[in-house]
């Protein structure tokens, strides 16, 4: 029986996030990595009063890291285990891809929902614009998924891969950063910000999604 | 190929030196944009140069596209280095500080780690099929940042750094001589760039 894609795309959505669970090694990288930067960068700081235009910055090279800790293996776990071979032969690669990115943005999205109340408390920050923060949020999670999946796939046959997959995302998703960084400067303050730097992102979030699609199906 | 270069190479070092008047309010100090500005366009050629081989390996498979793609990339890599150096003396005379993170900056900044990704990429993917996959797939990803770059980041910070010889304005800012020698040096270093992307292995 062949399942159409839209159902294999959550069936590998649900496979990864069911050995995801049995081996939470990635997860609990991801938010221990998120953990460790933000406290270092708490204690170097030593409660000093952080300028939201600064705070909003650390808030975004934090997810970018912790990002890149916990996501650069979505596609190397696969092949070590030896499952890359099986899952392409069942499965449609756009399919895969999906259900790889879907997966990607949800391990994102649960990273940030664990590390923003401590990024909050420890540096005493406060959102007056709840709305538009979780717009950024979730506009700049879906981008760097979209990125980063494809990324991972590239690094599948590379060496020195953990220094490898930031290098390679970082360029990549920069157009995400600087628009998300001005407008969570906007969501800490409470100021007036652009609706074209939202609509930027959409617009490179919808580029990177398209670009992640088409450029996949030539990788092997 | 070679003998026209070194000929008009020094025939724009000889000009630039003797024929082109000092600018107002910059002086001598103005003439390091005929390297500045022929090295900045060669990494953005280089750039998309490397892209278009990149889409041309994907579609026919052949190796040596891949081999045209990473040479470009190699001698843009170079380029974009002098090209920035160049510009931060520039910076450093003019406005005072090397770097500053005006707008441009920025994206030739962002063009160093594209090419340093990317030749990174090639470095650690041993397989030669695999390598030149994975790098034309990065080589196209990378070229979507540019409309970004150009369009978007330029509204986004002030800039001090001169328009473009061809810009929005359509007017030009420039003395005729300074304009003939800069792009007789443009032209220059695009041919350098090509005889250099011709050589054999």
């Amino acid at each position: 029986m062949k399942l159409s894609s839209f159902l294999q795309a959550a069936a590998i959505f649900r496979k990864d996030f069911l050995v995801g669970l049995r081996r939470r090694a990635a997860f609990a990288a991801m938010a221990m990595f998120a953990l460790t930067t933000i406290a270092s960068l708490s204690l170097a700081l030593g409660g000093a009063f952080v300028e939201p235009k600064l705070l909003a910055a650390l808030l975004w090279v934090v997810i970018f890291f912790a990002a890149s800790a916990g996501i650069s293996g979505t596609f190397e776990d696969e092949a070590a285990a030896g499952t890359l071979s099986t899952l392409k032969l069942y499965a449609a690669r756009q399919a895969i891809l999906f259900g790889k990115m879907f997966f990607t943005l949800a391990s994102l999205g649960a990273l940030t929902i664990f590390l923003l109340p401590v990024f909050l408390i420890l540096f005493d920050a406060e959102i007056a614009r709840l709305g538009i923060f979780s717009a950024t949020v979730l506009l700049g999670l879906v981008g760097i998924s979209a990125a980063g999946t494809l990324t991972a796939a590239l690094t599948v046959s590379a060496s020195a891969k953990g220094g490898l997959f930031p290098i390679l995302l970082f360029p990549v998703t920069l157009p995400i950063f600087l628009p998300a960084i001005s407008l969570t400067e906007a969501a800490f303050t409470g100021a007036e910000f652009s609706a074209e730097f939202l609509a930027a992102m959409i617009f490179y979030d919808a580029i990177l999604v398209t670009a992640a699609s088409i450029l996949f199906d030539f990788l092997d | 190929m070679w003998k026209l270069i070194i000929l008009l190479t020094a025939a724009i070092i000889l000009a630039a030196i003797f024929f082109v008047p000092p600018v107002r309010g910059l002086g001598e100090l103005a003439k390091i944009i005929f390297f500045h500005v022929p090295t900045a366009w060669v990494s953005v050629v280089g750039f998309f140069t490397s892209a278009f081989f990149a889409a041309k390996f994907l579609r026919a498979g052949e190796m040596k596209f891949d081999e045209l793609s990473a040479r470009a990339a190699r001698l843009g890599f170079i380029f974009v280095l002098l090209a920035t150096a160049s510009g931060a003396v520039f910076s450093k005379l003019t406005w005072g500080a090397y770097w500053n993170w005006d707008p441009r900056q920025t994206t030739i900044f962002v063009l160093i780690l594209i090419y340093g990704a990317y030749l990174t990429l090639r470095a650690a993917v041993s397989d030669e099929k695999a390598r030149a996959k994975v790098s034309a797939v990065y080589s196209l990803l990378s070229v979507l940042t540019v409309p970004f770059l150009v369009f978007i980041l330029p509204r986004m910070y002030f800039s001090l750094h001169p328009t473009p010889v061809i810009n929005s304005a359509g007017r030009l800012e420039m003395d005729a001589e300074i304009l003939a020698v800069l792009l007789a040096a443009v032209l220059d270093a695009t041919l350098i760039f090509w005889r250099l992307m011709k050589e054999k292995n």
